[in-house]
């Protein structure tokens, strides 16, 4: 993450004195203040991997949309008033756990109807990236509310997706490819020269109070995006270490015993054909644990592509052979909040590329201002120096 | 545009503590998650009590997926029910397979559903967990998971079943998964198969009548 950051650097901060230094690594110890300086820079006033933010804004909302009208058939039985976890056994355990849910303030099976359907639209609003800071507490709200209503029927998958929805609360995930920067796009392309300047002291106290503003939401969204950096890491860390005390995962037998599980077999012809090579399954083992208990270590170098490319693979394998896409899903997501925003960048243009060349009527020129590009667009902090 | 003045002092201090504060919450953050996942150890012992406040219950969480060793058995939990008639005869049912029911829904399903996969093997272990061997509840929280699991088997049983019942019992088969032929051929202990394990638990009052 901080490397995507520097690195794209040059092409938006203009010649700022501290900045060689901090590229051309400490060559001498006196640069080291120097090195803190841009450093602190960088955390006050760019705010690090927006694309990558919005990434998991994207990726989580549409998770639990998914997840939601998956259960639609089950919604009463996981959430609702029917379900085996009554309301009264939700609420005495909310009294010794300290959880709580806007579930279960009424036992009305209307109510939980009209629940589910807010959660459903909050979902959807969140994935679309709408006024996306108050959007995203309301998401927040619903996540643990309904996580917690059922906790006795969550997964990794879910816990995954609950911490990251939390953390997205403090970081700006919508300043890319949400509806708010389209907004602010079209505003600020058609309001140019409205706009009259105000009068000069209230002028000056406002972009005081505006770059104040800025430079706080930055901070909190910089250190958002490094405290999910860091669950990330500490995710697999954990997850690789336990595998590494397991007998099965040290003689390469693990995975047998996975794909042999009744309820995480959807396909049991092809976890059965899986199952005879067993040297492949043996592989297969030991990448698994080598790979979580490498992740985070090779995020700061390049090693960390064919890493997270590997992850990717191995998440899509458990999609498939355990059924788990929800817990799958989460895990890509946030990996996908490791890949710089140059690599967006690029996606990004791609579509625009593909979306031009197809269908070039239904596009009209200032609908294609959509992405962002990268040499020539100034970074989303106008800042009054 | 004209060249622009300092900030007013108040407001750059507020700044100021506002970065601070932001920086310091990160920090104490991530610590105090780093400590609740990894295992016991002095320090986490000796912050218990604040790495408790701070990350529970919202920021709960155990990555030991599949880990140390992935479950090595299947569980087949089925339920019999008891009804009394007005004339005092007693009718014990045949056993019904709850986890059946999973597995067939389980079956080429993409995107299986959190009642499938999560619901009654979650139940379950919870119920290890409280209970342990013996059934006997010894705390607040063994009774709510017993009731849950009850739950759990009247809904199903009323689902697929007709007729009045007025307690329940569960059994439980352990169903070891068979280590796979080449690793038993290195160790020849290892290959003799583990016995199926079949546990009773007591007859339950049916709290919650469920009819279908």
């Amino acid at each position: 993450m901080q490397q995507a950051e520097q690195t794209s650097a040059p092409a938006t901060t203009p010649s700022r004195p501290g900045h060689g230094a901090e590229r051309g690594s400490a060559r001498t110890p006196q640069r080291m203040p120097d090195r803190i300086g841009t450093l602190l820079t960088l955390l006050l006033e760019r705010p690090i991997s927006l694309y990558a933010a919005a990434v998991l804004r994207i990726g989580y909302g549409f998770l639990y949309l998914a997840f939601l009208l998956r259960e639609f058939p089950h919604r009463n039985e996981i959430w609702g008033p029917g379900s085996p976890w009554t309301p009264t056994l939700a609420r005495q355990l909310f009294d010794q756990t300290g959880w709580v849910s806007i579930l279960t303030l009424s036992d009305s099976r209307a109510y939980f109807e009209v629940c589910y359907a807010a959660a459903l639209v909050t979902s959807a609003l969140f994935m679309l990236g709408w006024r996306t800071r108050a959007v995203s507490v309301l998401f927040a709200v619903v996540v643990t509310s309904f996580h917690a209503r059922a906790i006795y029927m969550t997964d990794g998958g879910d816990t995954l997706i609950l911490l990251m929805v939390l953390y997205l609360v403090v970081t700006a995930c919508g300043r890319r490819w949400s509806l708010d920067a389209r907004r602010t796009r079209l505003r600020a392309s058609a309001v140019k020269t409205d706009r009259l300047p105000l009068d000069q002291a209230s002028g000056e106290l406002r972009r005081h109070l505006r770059d104040a503003r800025l430079t706080v939401i930055t901070v909190l969204h910089n250190c958002g995006m490094l405290v999910i950096a860091a669950q990330v890491c500490f995710l697999y860390g954990s997850a690789g270490l336990y595998k590494v005390q397991g007998a099965a995962w040290g003689n390469g037998t693990a995975l047998h015993y996975a794909l042999n599980l009744d309820v995480f077999q959807p396909w049991p012809e092809l976890s059965a054909m899986a199952d005879e090579h067993d040297v492949l399954i043996a592989i297969a083992c030991y990448l698994t644990v080598l790979l979580q208990v490498a992740f985070p270590f090779v995020l700061f170098g390049r090693l960390k592509y064919p890493v997270l490319t590997m992850l990717l693979g191995m998440h899509l394998g458990i999609a498939l052979f355990l059924g788990l896409p929800l817990f799958s899903g989460a895990m890509i997501v946030a990996d996908a909040a490791f890949l710089p925003d140059r690599f967006y960048r690029y996606l990004g243009q791609l579509w625009r590329l593909t979306t031009q060349r197809d269908v070039p009527r239904h596009h009209p020129p200032q609908h294609l201002g959509h992405q962002p590009l990268p040499p020539t667009r100034a970074l989303p902090v106008p800042r009054g120096r | 545009m004209q060249a622009s003045s300092e900030p007013p002092v108040v407001l750059k201090a507020a700044v100021h503590v506002a970065v601070i504060l932001c920086l310091a919450t990160a920090l104490v953050h991530v610590l105090l998650v780093f400590l609740q996942v990894a295992p016991p150890n002095p320090l986490s012992r000796q912050y218990s009590r604040q790495v408790n406040a701070w990350v529970f219950p919202l920021f709960e969480q155990n990555w030991r997926l599949f880990a140390p060793d992935p479950e090595s058995v299947n569980r087949q939990i089925s339920a019999r029910t008891m009804h009394t008639a007005p004339d005092g005869t007693v009718h014990v049912s045949g056993w019904f397979d709850l986890g059946a029911v999973d597995t067939a829904a389980v079956k080429h399903d993409p995107f299986p559903s959190h009642t499938s996969q999560n619901m009654l093997r979650r139940a379950w272990t919870s119920y290890l967990e409280t209970h342990g061997g013996d059934d006997r509840p010894r705390s607040q929280r063994a009774l709510m998971i017993q009731q849950y699991l009850g739950n759990i088997a009247v809904d199903r049983v009323a689902a697929h079943r007709t007729g009045a019942f007025e307690s329940i019992q569960l059994r439980v088969i352990t169903l070891p998964i068979a280590a796979p032929p080449a690793a038993s051929g290195h160790s020849p202990g290892a290959a003799a198969p583990r016995p199926t394990d079949t546990r009773y638990l007591p007859w339950w009052k049916v709290a919650r009548h469920a009819t279908s």
